[in-house]
């Protein structure tokens, strides 16, 4: 059944929309992740205007991010302090970022930056996560111990001025690096699509060394901002959010990750990481291919009249 | 004021043609639809354009002498056409063209291929024919579609062709009688949105004799209007509803799937 998106400008097939959205959702239940590094790839492989996919990505991952911090807040896992203020640099971010996408699409270069982006992260994080993941299926097999790593020595972050208190995570922390990470992966959500989870996570526990315990909903909890804040500047500047294509992917999603997280529970974490992170390296090798093959055709057109696509 | 030019101009000859009937000769067309809607289930459409032609010369009539060709033309717009250079290895927008006026959409329905009905020196004028688009006499301060011959404007026809925007099938008009014509339009569902003019020509021997002009809209309706129109004029507002909407279905999934 076909059904037409007012936005894109185009028919397309509601159930396999659908069941993109219920594979992801699945995918993301499972792996806690937020999924939005995988759909907007998905969409964009199905043919979704690049700039329609990363916009309508950024509002189905404010449904995805609220769900999950529901069940952190319940549980008293989010850092609201430090949530709000990796919130003020993502804000700002994702302002900066919404101005680049405009200029990128302008230029015609938003495809390909765009795809750059994805082939360099997932690229790098998939290739960390496998390996990180195979070293530790590895060792549990050898000796049950959790292998303790503690490093000795503060890192810069750590001695770096403006030092304000977050009792909820037990840190006493420079804001500046908090801002700092916050902008970038606020540029990261309007560009890309994502809510940048995938960033965010692993630089709180590496970087600020915040309590893993907090983590994910501290970062489930900026995430709703950012993407929510991003999804009303892009409607305001690119006419790219697709509420029809959005509400699809959420309903997808929602039903996927209620059966991922049962699925989710039944694998190792490190079974789970090493999977992810091979799924990861597939959508980038995918990407990557893309950018280096030779294109089927060399022109493009663009009118001013095509729909939110270009 | 080219179209008041041409409405002058259509008038001339009609006001000629009401004076010298012997040889009158004129063309009368209908569409089958004023609007078509553009809805959720929106796949594209078909429509009809059908006409008479008028003449005196009813043998010329009986012989087939006479052709209509009928062009539906949608919105001006600006197009940019992007060319991918392989650079470090990665292949890349480099060069690029820029061409204004160039129809949003543009079918050209006629019994028989263009060129048999008449030349180049005459189409290219009233740019009718895919490969008769653009190559007007440049006309200082009006913007008009001027093509420069190359790669580039090869590569707009090709792909607007290749997206079913463009399109020249013979065939498409069918003669029910020796006066009376069919034409059939196939609308893809990747029309552009708003009017579109239907002009009609009718030749004898190469000649123009006679030409109609009507035209169709095509509209949003319903939801697919208001969304449209909404994300348009009230980004901000439309921006807010969608995220409420995100909210919402991810508080109602959390509500229905924490009871089960």
């Amino acid at each position: 059944m076909s059904i037409y998106l007012p936005i894109a400008e185009m028919s397309v097939n509601i159930f396999i929309l659908f069941g993109m959205g219920a594979a992801v959702g699945f995918l993301s239940g499972m792996f806690g992740v937020g999924g939005g590094f995988l759909m907007t790839p998905l969409l964009i492989f199905y043919n979704i205007p690049p700039a329609v996919a990363v916009a309508t990505e950024t509002n189905q991952i404010v449904a995805s991010s609220f769900s999950g911090a529901l069940a952190h807040f319940r549980k008293g896992t989010v850092d609201v302090k430090l949530g709000i203020m990796l919130l003020i640099g993502g804000l700002f971010g994702s302002t900066l970022g919404v101005y680049i996408f405009s200029s990128l699409r302008s230029a015609g270069q938003l495809d390909l930056i765009i795809s750059i982006l994805y082939v360099i992260f997932l690229g790098s994080i998939g290739t960390l996560m496998t390996i990180e993941s195979l070293n530790a299926i590895r060792k549990s097999k050898k000796d049950d111990a959790p292998p303790k790593r503690k490093t000795s020595h503060d890192s810069f972050i750590h001695k770096l001025p403006f030092k304000v208190r977050f009792r909820k995570s037990k840190l006493y922390l420079s804001v500046i690096p908090v801002l700092v990470l916050g902008t970038l992966v606020g540029i990261l959500a309007a560009i890309m699509g994502v809510g940048g989870g995938f960033i965010m996570v692993p630089a709180m526990i590496y970087l600020l060394r915040v309590p893993t315990n907090v983590v994910i909903g501290t970062s489930l909890f900026q995430i709703i901002f950012v993407t929510g804040y991003t999804t009303i500047i892009q409607s305001a500047t690119n006419q790219t959010v697709d509420v029809v294509l959005a509400l699809i992917l959420m309903v997808g999603g929602v039903i996927g990750a209620q059966f991922g997280a049962a699925a989710g529970h039944k694998l190792k974490g490190e079974q789970l990481r090493a999977l992810l992170g091979l799924l990861v390296l597939g959508v980038c090798i995918r990407l990557g291919y893309d950018l280096v093959a030779t294109p089927v055709d060399f022109f493009n057109i663009i009118g001013s009249l095509d729909g939110g696509g270009h | 004021m080219q179209k008041s030019l041409r409405l002058f101009v259509f008038a001339t000859i009609m006001m000629f043609t009401a004076i010298l009937p012997s040889k009158a000769e004129s063309l009368q067309m209908g569409i089958s639809v004023d609007q078509v809607p553009v809805s959720s289930s929106f796949d594209g459409a078909k429509i009809a354009i059908f006409g008479s032609i008028e003449t005196k010369d009813q043998a010329a009539l009986y012989r087939g002498e006479y052709d209509v060709v009928v062009r539906v033309e949608g919105a001006p717009e600006d197009v940019v056409i992007r060319k991918k250079e392989r650079i470090g290895g990665i292949w890349i927008n480099n060069q690029s063209e820029n061409y204004e006026a160039v129809p949003s959409f543009y079918s050209i329905l006629s019994a028989r291929p263009l060129n048999l009905i008449a030349n180049s020196i005459v189409l290219s004028p009233i740019s009718l024919g895919i490969n008769n688009l653009g190559k007007n006499i440049p006309v200082e301060g009006e913007k008009k579609l001027i093509m420069n011959p190359g790669e580039f404007s090869d590569a707009l026809l090709r792909l607007r062709i290749e997206q079913d925007l463009f399109s020249e099938i013979p065939g498409t008009l069918k003669q029910l009688s020796p006066s009376l014509f069919r034409a059939t339009l196939d609308i893809p569902a990747n029309v552009p949105i708003g009017e579109h003019t239907v002009t009609a020509y009718l030749f004898r021997k190469g000649e123009i004799l006679g030409t109609n002009r009507s035209s169709f809209t095509i509209e949003k309706i319903g939801f697919e209007r208001w969304i449209y129109d909404l994300a348009h004029e009230h980004g901000i507002l439309y921006g807010i509803m969608v995220v409420l909407i995100a909210i919402f279905t991810a508080w109602a999934a959390n509500a229905i799937f924490r009871k089960s």
